[in-house]
């Protein structure tokens, strides 16, 4: 097998993990709340710019600092974007979608301004500062340990959809709110779970990521792109689909960066997924169901 | 009666006579008002903000411009054209500015001096670009001198000056200090790279050619786009391609992530030479978790005495403004040097037009060497005069490696380093 072609199959497989790990919370909120989540960028640069506040102005360890993040992150996730947006204007979505993009730019410019570019800020996440061979193929350690994560996270989610009883409730609310809802199903209560949830994939993500991508206060645009673009293709909210999607875009990414040239591999994928809409409009998967 | 009118008229022609001189004088003493814009978000901006002050207090506190004081009048553009547009009107018409100072990307400075350009004959001001990259500035003066005499662009990005003097500075480093034969190009896919691409008519031809007329081979080249992430296929491409070093044309991309994926890629021992940005600062090394060492850069924020101006520039706005020196401070901070000095030389500020045919001819003494414009063209006078040190990240510092004159560290090859 040439090089070139392992080097596609290897980072079709790191990059389309990535990408799915990007991509699962937002994938979550569309297919319980069904809304698109436009404030979910954001959750990265909380994952970031938390986890560097209570390391160098709380003098916090990492793990503790983890953690807290992580219950700032529910906090905001809960408070100020289900409890202030969601449930508030779910009816009218245009004051729902826009009052999102709102909160989102506004906590990014609050990160901009605390902690400024010349802040250095990092997360010291980084487990292997080494490179693997696979064939011809060299990859980082870090790479392929994001990728794993991604792949155990998203195990864990689908599991937890299909073989417990609140994954039962939570499927049952995405396929039918009303008839959910006249069977029993606490609505209100699995609304809070999955927005709980949803924050989980992007701040494992962050963690995963930060030893090989750029930390910024602006970074969650480009990474809700990507999550939308996936929950899009894939049939939007449907789990099955962002799997299949994540990796999609990953080979896309691969196969025009090693074949032709990296600036493209961005407009290939959105060259591709039009071409998937008009052909199967609503995506690969239906979107009417979570899985 | 006759005569008696003719005293009233007399009389009243020398009091008119002695105010019209006491306005003049008021006239003279009155500050000299000098307007600073920039997106006071982003921290290019705000460092450029903090050295424009610095060099106005230190220059009031040294008597001023001819016995006059500056105010610098402060403007947010919040990086939106339009806004930039309005806040030159007003700056202009309004404050009525001896200058306008732009410490922003170059699309700012192209608004300003269109419309400063529209404003010049009635309200005859002049403007200075202290951060935008790119020829687009003195492209104007060059293609209409007339039009555009009023503008000046200090700033080290000018594509000809890259392909004329940077480029053979560059040739001259990867062969003798890295000894490099082949070399592997990174564009970033913006418009101040295009003549590095494709060469400038007449003036040059591409990088490329550049270096291979100086002896060294180009085995790779590419093109990454601003918003990209994943850089990996382009450093296992590189190393495949036996380049001995990676040349990155680079200033805008995210050079956290592509320092952070060449050093966990099978590029990693290969040096890499970026020509400016964000991993020439010092809190690149806590960005990227230290994975920014071996790495070369040009920078103007390593604290070397290129002049006696140099170190007391950056403690000082770092210890009176709070603000660490950033691109485009050093030139903000020049450039307003320079101006005083065409100022004193044109002996006031009453003739813009012999003004600016001083400031084609000053010279003064600056943070990076000397300041001056070229008189054609009106950018600021390239190396050797202005100097932009090429440093190589070495332990947590920046360490100079050329020009040798001020060589702090002899050059390291990144595998050395992380030993």
């Amino acid at each position: 097998m040439s090089s070139t072609l392992q080097s596609i199959l290897v980072y079709t497989f790191i990059w389309g993990s990535i990408y799915l790990l990007i991509s699962l919370g937002f994938s979550l909120i569309c297919g319980v709340l069904r809304i698109f989540h436009l404030g979910y960028g954001v959750i990265f640069v909380i994952a970031a710019y938390g986890t560097w506040m209570f390391m160098e102005d709380v003098g916090l360890g990492f793990i503790p600092s983890v953690l807290l993040m992580l219950l700032v992150q529910i906090g905001i996730a809960v408070v100020v974007f289900y409890r202030g947006v969601f449930q508030r204007y779910l009816e009218e979505e245009e004051i729902l979608l826009t009052l999102s993009v709102l909160i989102s730019i506004a906590l990014m410019h609050l990160a901009n301004y605390l902690y400024p570019v010349t802040a250095g800020v990092s997360i010291p996440s980084t487990i292997i500062d080494a490179m693997l061979k696979i064939g011809a193929v060299r990859i980082s350690y870090q790479m392929l340990l994001a990728a794993f994560v991604g792949i155990v996270v998203t195990f864990v989610f689908v599991l937890m959809f299909l073989k417990t009883r609140i994954g039962l409730i939570v499927r049952a609310i995405s396929q039918n709110l009303e008839a959910a809802t006249l069977m029993g199903a606490n609505v209100t209560k699995m609304y809070y779970l999955a927005i709980i949830l949803s924050v989980i994939p992007p701040t494992i993500c962050m963690l995963m990521i930060a030893p090989f991508w750029g930390v910024d206060p602006f970074m969650g645009s480009p990474l809700l792109m990507t999550a939308m673009l996936i929950a899009i293709l894939g049939g939007l909210g449907n789990l099955k689909g962002s799997i299949v999607a994540s990796y999609m875009i990953g080979f896309i990414h691969a196969t025009v960066s090693f074949l032709y040239v990296s600036r493209f591999m961005g407009l290939a994928a959105l060259i591709i997924t039009l071409i998937v809409l008009m052909i199967k409009r609503g995506g690969l998967f239906a979107g009417e169901t979570l899985w | 009666m006759k005569r008696n009118l003719f005293l009233i008229g007399i009389s009243f022609i020398c009091l008119a006579m002695i105010g019209e001189v006491g306005i003049a004088q008021a006239q003279s003493t009155e500050p000299i008002k000098i307007g600073f814009m920039g997106n006071l978000s982003a921290p290019s901006s705000i460092s450029a903000k903090a050295a424009a002050m610095m060099a106005v207090d230190e220059m009031n506190q040294a008597g001023g411009i001819l016995g006059r004081q500056i105010k610098l009048i402060v403007e947010d553009t919040k990086g939106e054209i339009p806004k930039c547009v309005e806040i030159y009107k007003k700056l202009v018409m309004v404050d009525r500015v001896l200058a306008v100072f732009i410490g922003e990307k170059v699309e700012m400075g192209v608004a300003g001096m269109e419309i400063g350009a529209e404003l010049y004959p009635e309200y005859p001001h002049i403007f200075f670009s202290t951060i935008g990259s790119g020829d687009d500035i003195w492209h104007h003066v060059r293609d209409n001198y007339k039009k555009y005499k009023f503008g000046f662009q200090t700033y080290y990005f000018i594509s000809t000056n890259y392909l004329k003097i940077l480029s053979e500075l560059n040739s001259e480093v990867f062969k003798k200090l890295i000894k490099a034969k082949k070399v592997a190009i990174v564009y970033e896919d913006m418009e101040w790279t295009k003549p590095l691409r494709k060469g400038l008519k007449d003036v040059s031809p591409r990088l490329a050619e550049v270096y291979k007329k100086n002896g060294l081979e180009v085995v790779y080249e590419t093109t990454v786009s601003l918003d990209q992430k994943m850089f990996s296929s382009v450093f296992e491409e590189i190393a495949a391609s036996g380049a001995g070093v990676v040349d990155c044309t680079v200033g805008y991309i995210d050079e956290a992530a592509f320092i952070k994926q060449w050093s966990q890629s099978s590029a990693r021992n290969i040096p890499v030479s970026l020509w400016g940005g964000l991993a020439g600062m010092p809190p690149a090394w806590k960005m990227t978790e230290g994975k920014v060492v071996g790495v070369m850069i040009g920078s103007s924020m390593v604290k070397v005495p290129i002049t006696k101006k140099t170190i007391p520039f950056m403690d000082n706005l770092m210890a009176k403004y709070k603000v660490g020196p950033i691109f485009g401070s050093h030139t903000t901070y020049d450039s307003l040097y320079g101006f005083k000095k065409a100022i004193e030389k044109a002996g006031g500020i009453g003739n813009i037009e012999a003004l600016i045919k001083q400031l084609e001819q000053v010279e003064e003494v600056a943070v990076l060497g000397t300041i001056g414009w070229e008189p054609r063209y009106h950018y600021n006078l390239p190396y050797p005069k202005y100097i932009t040190p090429i440093v190589q990240w070495q332990k947590g510092e920046m360490k100079v490696i050329f020009p040798l004159q001020f060589k702090q560290a002899d050059y390291i090859p990144p595998d050395d380093l992380r030993r």
